[in-house]
């Protein structure tokens, strides 16, 4: 540990992180680029099954030309040339994995365009979109379960639970239908059904007509997360530790924001994890029913354009999300954790 | 109705509808009523048009639009020399007047006075040629440029002044008329720059996404009267239901491609179907080279076994006109006088019967890419077979199936067609080496009465020509025709002039006739 106690007097002014944790700062990082190279393994297995599923099923100048193929034996030499199809697949995978390493994501057969020119500011379109839902979603979420555990067994909660259950068995597109019919359509006229700006500005530009997206998604993920962190709080609350600050009068509501709530939020980072994951490729429909220029629509557009540059681009996209949000949530889940933070140092 | 599992296709139909069900309840907000029509029209506003499909194929070339949204944007941007009127009947546009010599050889072009394109410039018999050119270079031929070049002599087409140009062309061709007044050979000016396009018509580029929007302001010095609006956005919609909401909540006045379960409901929620016919084919396509369809009588026995009316009725949803095997309805020559086909099962075995096919089994090819209807009338013609002892074997093929290697050689499939009129159908569909010829249909005596058609100029013969070759397509042909689809758009009530057209949807894309009904 000596090594990484540099005594400067910097160190003692700038609460540098090395220095503040420098018993178990070794430990720490090496478990972390442990978890670091994990991912970036499985990002590579990933590229590799992308690369290989999309470059070796059928020929895809034929799927791209279509019903052009036999009349446009230009078009045809053309595009071959451009996907580089007479070269071994070996050497095409190696030069897509520089490409995309160095941020060279070629260009999109559909229409010549760079990739990232195209995919660019629809990515943070999702992100944004996938972002305000966490934000809201996240202590709505928090809310509904510890009010629920709070009424364990009373009627609020059994009417909770089962609103609850309703919500979660039905399809985020049923669920965007009711609400823009309840509120654009149909019985009020109060908001936009859906997300076109004008002029191509970012759909934040229009907040308004952000809200009924947000909301399908806060609607078709909070359920399950309000229902592990009730679970969990009730578990928390049975337990013999809870039990015992409430003999030592500690009052109910410290009880459960101090005792209960923050053991039973690791199940919930885990569940927020799985759900912020599934959201990265979930959203599809979503951005579908609202017309929201996310990523979603161009992966369905791509899919039936077999426009394999963009398909591999977006699945990586998509592959990346997954893995850095159950990065994120087991570095939390183990901050969160005091006997796996001391597995870890010792 | 077929049984299946409702699909989200299904779901998102019954939401649409229960919703607009929903409008029905008393205390609901007010909806915009149909204006009067005495409604003067009101200058100003931003007009947003949701056009179906579209995506990262989406361009602003004018010879190659590739998507729905495209074509729509060619609208705006350019325009042909001569153009389709609502009733399918051709009319003058950047040209005043294109008329032909006796024998159909050379077309004299008499441009318009004073057209000018939304860069300032006016258009000049140079832009003229410069424009066929490039829609015909053997290099890169545009869609509208593929039949051109086959007949156009440009090198010996000659510049006679500024506003009149001689076309040559290399035999008689007697509709060249009509080829120029696709809307895929627009004129565009010599200095002509992709990104930033410029055309003759009614709206000028602004700004574009592919695969999400597109913006353009009003051409003033438009010669067919500038537009009321003062701009318009065109936005994609992958989804039906995405672009019904908007049309509904709106944010857009108007929508192409309607789908037609919801033309009853959305007049009680504030916007009118446009209801316009159209050309437009869904066939059944039969290899006649190949057996069992060599035998003209199996082919005969088949056009006899469908119920074209319950075809419109359940696989168009009653939105199509009956068809009779013969296509171009809207042509002057369309051979409306051949006896209506209709079911007979009886002659229909008799005939098998004769041909020794009694028992016949086919298989048939269809795709969802076809289209609207396709797959419909498929597993309804696989019924319809069936009283008549034919077993059918539907084979759903994948896009990339359908449209792949095998694309003109399946024995019995479908196709689309949009509308076009007779001459130039012929020359992409039922003559040796035309491009789509999915029947194999060759015939010698139809092929030469076609040619002698294109070279004749007395009107009333080429008509006895054209009628006496369509009625060999009529007994022996390997189509089978049961109706024209019926197009269906719609428009919020708070805008009007929008109307029928049948070369287009949505009015044509004419969006410059049309306005707010009250201040915006």
């Amino acid at each position: 540990m000596t090594d990484l106690v540099t005594p400067s007097p910097a160190a003692d002014t700038a609460p540098s992180a090395p220095a503040r944790s420098a018993p178990g700062g070794w430990p720490w990082l090496k478990w972390f680029a442990r978890r670091i190279g994990l991912a970036v393994l499985t990002l590579w297995l990933c590229s590799v099954l992308v690369f290989f599923a999309t470059a070796a099923l059928g020929d895809p100048v034929r799927a791209i030309l279509g019903k052009d193929y036999g009349s446009s034996p230009e078009r045809v030499a053309a595009l071959q040339a451009e996907l580089h199809l007479d070269r071994p697949v070996i050497a095409r995978y190696v030069e897509w994995l520089g490409g995309l390493l160095t941020g060279n994501l070629g260009n999109s057969v559909a229409n010549g365009l760079p990739v990232g020119e195209l995919v660019g500011d629809r990515i943070v379109n999702s992100a944004v979109l996938v972002i305000v839902a966490a934000i809201v979603m996240i202590p709505v979420a928090f809310g509904i379960a510890m009010v629920s555990a709070n009424n364990r067994g009373k009627r609020a909660d059994g009417v909770i639970q089962i609103v609850m259950i309703t919500l979660a068995g039905l399809p985020e597109f049923v669920v965007g239908i009711l609400l823009v019919a309840l509120f654009s359509t149909t019985v009020l006229h109060v908001l936009p059904a859906v997300t076109i700006a004008g002029g191509g500005a970012p759909p934040w530009s229009a907040p308004g007509s952000m809200i009924l997206p947000v909301l399908t998604l806060v609607i078709a993920v909070a359920p399950y997360v309000a229902r592990i962190v009730r679970s969990s709080l009730l578990e928390v609350l049975d337990s013999d530790y809870v039990e015992l600050a409430r003999l030592k009068g500690v009052p109910e509501r410290v009880v459960m924001r101090k005792h209960a709530l923050l053991n039973a939020i690791v199940p919930g980072i885990q569940v927020i994890a799985l759900q912020l994951a599934w959201l990265a490729g979930g959203i599809v429909i979503v951005e579908y029913l609202f017309s929201y220029p996310g990523v979603g629509a161009s992966l369905v557009d791509s899919v039936r354009n077999s426009d394999f540059p963009m398909v591999q681009v977006l699945a990586m996209v998509i592959a990346a999300v997954y893995v850095g949000v159950n990065l994120v949530a087991d570095v939390l889940s183990i901050l969160f954790t005091p006997r796996a933070r001391t597995a870890i140092t010792s | 109705m077929r049984q299946t599992a409702p699909s989200r296709r299904d779901v998102l139909k019954f939401g649409l509808v229960a919703g607009a069900a929903l409008a029905g309840l008393p205390g609901c907000s007010a909806v915009p009523g149909r204006p009067d029509p005495g409604t003067p029209p009101v200058r100003g506003g931003i007009y947003s048009h949701g056009a179906t499909g579209g995506g990262l194929k989406d361009t602003l070339e004018p010879y190659f639009p590739v998507t729905n949204p495209d074509i729509s944007r060619c609208m705006q941007l350019y325009e042909p020399l001569l153009r389709w009127d609502p009733n399918y009947e051709i009319e003058p546009s950047v040209a005043e007047s294109v008329t032909p010599n006796t024998d159909n050889t050379q077309w004299t072009v008499r441009l318009r006075d004073g057209v000018e394109f939304h860069h300032g410039k006016t258009v000049t018999a140079e832009d003229v040629m410069f424009s066929l050119a490039t829609v015909t270079d053997p290099d890169n031929t545009g869609s509208g440029g593929t039949e051109l070049a086959t007949v156009l002599e440009l090198n010996n087409s000659k510049i006679v002044d500024p506003r009149t140009i001689v076309l040559q062309l290399n035999s008689p061709y007697a509709v060249l008329d009509q080829l120029l007044a696709e809307y895929t050979v627009g004129i565009i000016p010599t200095d002509f720059d992709i990104s930033h396009p410029v055309g003759t018509g009614p709206f000028a580029y602004e700004h574009f996404v592919p695969g999400q929007l597109s913006r353009f302001v009003r051409h003033e010095n438009y010669w067919d009267g500038p537009a009321w609006v003062d701009e318009l956005f065109i936005y994609d919609f992958a989804d039906d239901a995405a672009k019904v909401n908007a049309l509904l909540a709106g944010q857009v006045q108007s929508i192409d491609n309607l789908p037609n379960y919801l033309a009853g409901t959305i007049e009680q929620q504030g916007a009118s179907p446009l209801v316009s016919e159209t050309g437009a084919w869904v066939p059944f396509t039969m290899r006649v080279d190949v057996a069992p369809f060599s035998d003209v009588r199996v082919r005969q026995a088949l056009r006899l076994i469908v119920d074209r009316q319950q075809m419109i009725d359940q696989a168009l949803n009653g939105f199509g006109i009956l068809g009779n095997d013969l296509y171009a309805p809207f042509d002057p020559a369309y051979a409306s006088d051949l006896p209506q086909r209709v079911q007979d099962i009886d002659q229909a075995r008799s005939l098998l019967r004769q041909a020794g096919q009694e028992n016949l089994e086919v298989e048939l090819v269809t795709s969802s890419a076809v289209g609207a209807g396709a797959v419909e009338s498929a597993n309804l013609f696989v019924e319809q077979a069936r009283q008549a002892g034919v077993t059918v074997r539907l084979n759903k093929a994948d896009a990339n199936v359908f449209y792949g290697d095998r694309y003109l050689s399946w024995n019995f499939a479908q196709d689309f067609w949009n509308t076009r009129n007779y001459i130039p159908q012929v020359a992409t569909s039922s003559v040796k080496g035309a491009t789509y010829n999915e029947t194999h249909f060759e015939d010698p005596t139809f092929t030469a009465l076609i040619e002698q058609a294109k070279r004749e100029p007395d009107p009333a013969r080429r008509r006895q020509l054209m009628h006496d070759a369509q009625e060999i397509e009529y007994n022996t042909g390997g189509y089978i025709i049961w109706g024209f689809k019926r197009q269906l758009d719609a428009y919020s009530n708070l805008v009007q002039g929008l109307e029928p057209h049948r070369y287009l949807p949505c009015s044509n894309f004419r969006f410059s006739r049309a306005s707010f009904v009250r201040q915006p």
